[in-house]
């Protein structure tokens, strides 16, 4: 059991389920390792980085938040890939 | 040689106003086209919906686009596909549409496409309406891609790309967890491309997963979500085929 008092196969569906609803991120991989929850993805702002880790705090009943998401680039590319 | 930049999941919003608009300053000089693999907006709201069209707005090559789940959201599509559409953009809900390429006509078949799973293991349109429902939607718009792509020999297509925003092959889902592959494509699409033929399929959708993939009759599929390619858009070059060879290995074949 967790701190959140429930095992951590059901704390990581209803964090994930928050992050969903809150920050409407679905992408987002969330890992419980006894009392620390980790985050993982990307996003494409750190005001929604900022969000999806508020979203899984509100639901991880006490557990510590490792923010591990990305804040994507997202440049102009560089080259191309020819289908031949 | 077609250059055909596409781009998946750009999830815009408030936020972000006018960032994406940035990076296609110079699209022209890396492609013909552009092709947007859904989920443009977050929580698919009118807000965003304006958003997105104030972004792609006279973009500097053509773009045609499909919905994604986030983008039904709101339950506002409809509207969301109107303010596309003044923007400039061609969304295909389940259509084709053709572009001139400098003399190559360019084909571009699209859908939503939906989940249910790959073959051996996908769900079958059985049981409970809701479960029917489910696959029946699959199963509906992989028929209209089909009838899309097939449309495109018709019209004369060089080239032929379907664009979807579920993925049709496993191989692009790869980094993504096999619990939650049969809500993120389905082998139905696969089998509507092989059909028709196709020289290039694109979907976005699946954030964790990988870039490249083949169907089983050798259509490329390139799995474009953003957080995947990491950059504005990827690009991808296109032969025109020799026509007597058909799309794919396959071709079109009797259904």
């Amino acid at each position: 059991m967790t701190r959140a008092g429930e095992a951590p196969h059901y704390l990581v569906e209803r964090i994930r389920d928050r992050v969903a609803e809150q920050a409407h991120e679905l992408g987002i991989h969330v890992e419980v390792c006894g009392d620390v929850v980790y985050l993982r993805g990307g996003v494409v702002s750190e005001e929604r980085r900022r969000e999806v880790e508020e979203a899984a705090r509100a639901a991880a009943g006490g557990c510590t938040i490792r923010n591990e998401v990305s804040v994507i680039p997202a440049a102009v590319p560089d080259g191309e890939e020819r289908l031949t | 040689m077609i250059r055909v930049a596409a781009v998946g999941d750009i999830h815009l919003g408030p936020d972000v106003a006018g960032q994406y608009r940035e990076r296609l300053t110079g699209l022209a000089d890396h492609a013909d086209v552009l092709l947007v693999a859904g989920d443009l907006t977050r929580h698919g709201t009118l807000e965003e919906g304006r958003i997105v069209a104030d972004e792609l707005r006279d973009a500097p090559v053509p773009v045609i686009a499909v919905l994604g789940n986030h983008d039904y959201h709101s339950e506002a599509e409809n509207e969301i596909t109107e303010m596309l559409g003044e923007a400039g953009v061609t969304v295909l809900h389940s259509g084709g549409t053709m572009i001139d390429c400098g003399g190559v006509r360019l084909g571009v078949a699209g859908c939503k496409g939906f989940g249910g799973g790959f073959a051996g293991s996908s769900g079958d349109e059985f049981g409970e309406r809701e479960m029917k429902a489910f696959i029946r939607h699959t199963r509906e718009l992989s028929d209209g891609l089909y009838e899309s792509l097939a449309a495109l020999d018709d019209q004369g297509a060089d080239l032929k790309v379907a664009l979807t925003h579920y993925s049709p092959v496993k191989d692009t889902l790869t980094g993504e967890p096999l619990e939650i592959y049969p809500f993120l494509g389905s082998y139905l699409l696969a089998e509507a491309i092989d059909r028709a033929g196709a020289d290039l399929a694109v979907h976005g959708h699946a954030h964790m997963g990988s870039e490249k993939g083949v169907t089983p009759n050798g259509v490329r599929v390139r799995n474009v979500a953003l957080p995947v390619i990491k950059q504005a858009y990827a690009v991808y070059g296109l032969e025109k085929r020799d026509s007597s060879r058909p799309p794919a290995e396959a071709g079109r074949s009797a259904r």
